[in-house]
């Protein structure tokens, strides 16, 4: 409990702090909400062009197919909001040995590392992907009840955590290689590919690929799974058990590597 | 009381030997010859409570990485290492609360903002009540004598200044020990000197353990009564100061001005003439030869004379080769 509020009060200020970072310079605090912005537009534009043609994947028709685009924007905001910026830094610091300083602090270096550099700029992003969900369930023609919004948000929460867990998992082989450049390239490309393709839409090795190796094709087909009813009990059983396994492996890989750093000489 | 204690500790790196040219790089991919350099050599130390020591070395020597094993950064290969009572690779959050670091290349300050905004940051990392932050923090803005800089942005300040702030940062949670690694790099000699006078006030008067690494024999000679010398990973002197230059600072430099034009060669029984022209004569002699020398330029009359320690550098580049020659 002590732990917890000291954690706290270090977000808030580290919060206060980057807020107070950001507003230095005019442009570094009003350009992230175009930019952002139109990344966005860019990311509708594609999906727009992709599912204008295509009536269903699998059992889902174009509402569930704009649940699964809001949802995948929703993680991806929040993401963007809370740790993105903070995350894409630690190979850097693992490289150039900026993790000393990290190290030395009474703080968990990751907790730390992972909120310093919020982003209010992609909160519009959220409020944005949220419209789009509710647009979708209005397109399908849907009226979940209150248990199927309360697995839906559950769903959305453990997958914010496992897109989390991934991030900091492809980061910290920085500890143990040269460069994580490519495995960040090819994280890149996943979530590319499985932002615009629900994990339904995969077959065989795809499916296989997609749902156990590189586990991006089920971030936010379960929850959508989840409030359209389609969901099975395994399906559940195995997602929950791919976020455990994956957290622990992440876990495990940070704490090895900070035992393993080899701190940058000075 | 030891704060610090080590035994045999020693840090081995692996390094890989790649052979000349593309084949070479070709062979790299399947088979590797690797080499193990000892950064850290079986060094034994032990370090009181409240003392403050030098540790000096050439670059590559070890010093740093002994402190990045004495702060937990990183694991040693092998020997034992406590700090506090700690193993500092556990990284225990009481144990980072006891002690600080402070490198002089690395800076834990936020650039764009002002000093007064990190340390509100490291008030809540360290959890230091709101009294008691108000408290060391004007204790240490008056002795630093920074008030005025305190809400500048960080990025504006100067690199003593800069450093000030680095160390009330560190200062602030009231360390039982403080690395110093390099703090005086870069600056001139007016700051190094506030720097100095600072911490040795820090240390007298909050008795902290201070270590510190410099490549500056000045600092070391003016703060560390104790200091301990490194080369190849090993420690080759660990004693007094004092001691140190005592054994090594052997010779003394005389510079001699005349009015007449005087012949040199009879000043020259042992020593060096480092620069000789008819009205001035600077010689470098042997320590126990400095009276007989004294004694022959007196007779010549001179108009200034002055007698000064050899210079810092030689006398570090004579400690540093001084194991090889033994």
């Amino acid at each position: 409990m002590k732990q917890f509020r000291k954690n706290y009060r270090v977000l808030k200020e580290l919060v206060r702090l980057r807020f107070q970072n950001l507003m230095m310079f005019k442009i570094g605090f009003f350009g992230p909400f175009f930019v952002d912005g139109s990344l966005f537009a860019v990311q509708l534009l594609v999906f727009q062009a992709v599912y204008s043609n295509v009536e269903r994947i699998g059992s889902w028709g174009k509402g569930e197919m704009i649940i699964y685009i809001g949802t995948y924007s929703l993680l991806n905001a929040v993401n963007m909001v809370i740790c993105f910026f903070g995350i894409c830094g630690i190979s850097g610091k693992i490289k150039n040995g900026e993790m000393d300083l990290y190290l030395t602090k009474p703080v968990s270096p990751l907790f730390r590392i992972s909120l310093e550099r919020i982003n209010p700029g992609s909160i519009p992003l959220v409020i944005m992907s949220v419209c789009i969900i509710f647009y979708g369930i209005h397109t399908a023609d849907m009226q979940p009840g209150g248990k199927k919004v309360l697995c839906y948000l559950f769903w959305l929460l453990i997958m914010q955590v496992f897109y989390y867990d991934m991030e900091v998992l492809i980061r910290s082989i920085a500890f143990y290689t040269i460069s994580t450049a490519k495995m960040e390239q090819l994280e890149e490309a996943c979530l590319d590919l499985c932002m615009k393709l629900p994990g339904i839409a995969f077959y065989g090795i795809y499916k296989f690929i997609f749902y156990c190796i590189l586990p991006y094709g089920i971030m936010a087909t379960l929850p959508v799974q989840s409030l359209i009813g389609e969901m099975s009990l395994g399906l559940g059983i195995y997602g929950i058990l791919a976020v455990c396994i994956f957290t622990g492996v992440t876990a495990f890989l940070w704490k090895n590597g900070i035992r393993h750093y080899n701190s940058a000489s000075s | 009381m030891n704060v610090i204690e080590t035994e045999n500790l020693t840090k081995t790196y692996k390094r890989y030997k790649k052979r000349e040219g593309i084949i070479g790089s070709i062979q790299g991919l399947w088979k590797r010859e690797y080499e193990e350099k000892n950064a850290v050599n079986s060094v034994n130390l032990k370090i009181e409570e409240g003392e403050f020591i030098g540790l000096i070395g050439p670059n590559g020597a070890g010093k740093t990485t002994l402190i990045k094993m004495l702060t937990g950064i990183i694991a040693p290969t092998s020997g034992r290492i406590e700090v506090l009572g700690y193993y500092p690779n556990d990284l225990k959050n009481e144990f980072k609360e006891k002690y600080a670091v402070v490198m002089g290349q690395k800076s834990q300050l936020f650039f764009e903002l002002t000093a007064n905004d990190t340390l509100r940051l490291f008030k809540e990392i360290y959890g230091i009540p709101e009294a008691e932050y108000q408290e060391r923090k004007q204790y240490f803005i008056e002795l630093f004598g920074v008030e005025k800089l305190m809400n500048m942005q960080v990025r504006t300040l100067s690199l003593g200044e800069r450093m000030k702030m680095e160390l009330i940062a560190a200062l602030l949670h009231n360390p039982q020990i403080l690395f110093l690694d390099e703090p005086t790099i870069g600056l001139d000699a007016i700051a190094s000197r506030q720097i100095r006078g600072f911490l040795k006030q820090v240390n007298q008067e909050k008795g902290t353990t201070i270590i510190l690494t410099s490549h500056y024999m000045e600092d070391i000679k003016t703060l560390c009564g104790r200091c301990v010398v490194i080369n190849h990973g090993s420690k080759i002197y660990d004693g007094r100061t004092e001691a140190l230059f005592e054994k090594y600072q052997n010779s003394k430099k005389i510079t001699a001005i005349f009015e007449q034009p005087v012949d040199g060669s009879r000043f020259l029984t042992d020593g060096l003439m480092l620069e000789d022209t008819p009205h001035k004569k600077v010689i470098s002699v042997p320590k126990e030869k400095t009276y007989q020398v004294l004694q022959a330029i007196m007779e010549e009359n001179p108009s200034d004379i002055s007698v000064e320690e050899e210079e810092i550098g030689t006398v570090v580049e004579r400690i540093y080769k001084g194991r090889s020659e033994t």
